[in-house]
């Protein structure tokens, strides 16, 4: 579970994020939607820690992790993390892309690695691509590698930074039909995304964020279907 | 004829010395190298400082006269202290010089080579639950790593190069020999033609290594 306790981020004198609050149940899906700049993405960062907040509290399943004597890498191994633009080690094998961090930071043998790691790939449908490097996939490949490489840590929480915005049109479904997959398998998931089809059919909860703030929060239907801010309305008639 | 060949004798007779000092030189070159680089990106203000002025001294001044000031300079100024000190053998204070000098390039080297890889990858390897140590370690180094090898071993032809100013604190390197057989026959036409055959014959090589090294990473750059 995770619970964000008006969380904000200043860059200089810009604010990101202006207090935002929000809790995520366990397995539920939440679509994260909004202009560009609007902080959706700052706020996902921060999740993990890859952005350092400037106030407010993140706890993860009750901890705090905004705190100075935290162990991050320990709490990220339970956060899953997905880049718009994949960051695949692009030395390594997809199989070596996925088994890295089991091997080196859960100290997992390396053929129980490697076997967990056929599995999913299995799973995402790259079974025959475990041996090539990542500079021979396709766009959509590389982000179901990607999304493998996460799940290699065995997170209970995945997040999802515009996942299919660098794809091409036709490469988007496949990468959401294993956010689907995993989805329907009670993961928990944070997306930040354009695809407002997607969030309609697969969100349990969508929240609108501008200009720092969650502006509007509610279910798929009520949101795109009925939305109650001017500013909610002006976005959507632009994205649908 | 005989004497262009004589010369190109005499200079290449000088070859395992500049060898020997281009080498280890850039042994130290490369190890100093790197504490440098991380000192210089070290987000302690006074330790970046250090490292800064040492790399902006290094490359600002001659490596001749970085030459003068440890070969003669240093024992100087230690006899000054009482201390006697004479340099044994002047190949010593030339690969120590050569090193030192080196260290300040490669040091640029190995940090530009670091910044360049995508801030992604850190990203990417933290969010595994990697330490920072473990992400330099597994991905940002072997990544830097293709990146920095050709413009290192282009500082290995710029320095084997250079070690023909050694000369000056009378290392009987390549050119020094040159120098000597010119100065007794007085034969400086086929002795310096000589001289400028024996570097080509190693620096036309290397730089092809390198055009070679760069092409395959402009390859593997492209299939990304």
């Amino acid at each position: 579970m995770i619970v964000v306790n008006n969380l904000t981020k200043k860059y200089g004198n810009l604010e990101v994020l202006r207090g935002i609050t929000v809790t995520i149940e366990k397995s539920e899906v939440v679509c994260v939607i909004g202009p560009s700049g609007s902080g959706k993405s700052t706020f996902l960062r921060c999740i993990n820690m890859l952005e350092t907040p400037t106030s407010g509290e993140i706890y993860i399943n009750g901890e705090q992790i905004n705190k100075k004597d935290v162990d991050i890498n320990k709490i990220r191994k339970n956060l899953g993390m997905v880049f718009q633009n994949f960051n695949l080690f692009p030395h390594m094998t997809t199989l070596e892309n996925i088994t890295i961090s089991p091997i080196q930071v859960n100290k997992i043998p390396k053929e129980e690695a490697e076997k967990e790691a056929r599995e999913l790939l299995m799973m995402v449908g790259l079974h025959d691509k475990a041996d090539v490097y990542p500079g021979s996939l396709s766009g959509g490949q590389k982000q179901r590698a990607a999304i493998a490489r996460a799940l290699a840590m065995k997170p209970e929480i995945m997040l999802f930074d515009e996942p299919t915005s660098s794809l091409d049109p036709e490469m988007v479904g496949e990468v959401l039909q294993v956010m689907k997959d995993l989805a329907n398998r009670g993961m928990t998931m944070v997306i930040v995304t354009h695809e407002m089809g997607f969030a309609r059919e697969v969100a349990d909860r969508v929240l609108f964020i501008d200009e720092g703030l969650i502006l509007e929060q509610g279910k798929p239907e009520e949101i795109f279907g009925n939305p109650q801010h001017e500013r909610t309305k002006n976005f959507l008639s632009k994205v649908l | 004829m005989d004497i262009y060949i004589k010369g190109i004798q005499i200079a290449y007779s000088g070859i395992q010395v500049t060898l020997q000092i281009t080498i280890f030189a850039v042994i130290i070159g490369v190890i100093a190298g790197l504490i440098v680089a991380l000192g210089k990106m070290s987000s302690i203000k006074p330790v970046k400082i250090v490292f800064s002025v040492y790399v902006e001294a290094l490359r600002g001044t001659p490596l001749v006269v970085q030459a003068l000031i440890v070969y003669a300079g240093v024992p100087m100024l230690l006899q000054k202290y009482g201390i006697a000190f004479k340099w044994e053998d002047p190949i010593i204070a030339s690969i120590l010089v050569c090193g030192i000098n080196s260290s300040a390039y490669v040091a640029e080297i190995i940090r530009s080579g670091l910044q360049a890889v995508d801030k992604g990858q850190m990203e990417a390897a933290r969010s595994l639950g990697m330490t920072h140590a473990q992400a330099m370690r597994f991905i940002i180094v072997p990544q830097a790593f293709r990146i920095i090898l050709p413009p290192l071993a282009n500082e290995f032809i710029a320095l084997l190069k250079e070690t023909a100013v050694l000369s000056i604190i009378s290392v009987v390197e390549v050119t020094r020999k040159s120098m000597l057989w010119a100065a007794a026959t007085f034969e400086a036409w086929p002795a310096y033609l000589g001289t400028a055959f024996v570097y080509l014959s190693i620096t036309i090589p290397l730089s092809r290594l390198v055009a070679y090294m760069e092409r395959r990473m402009a390859q593997s750059d492209r299939s990304k």
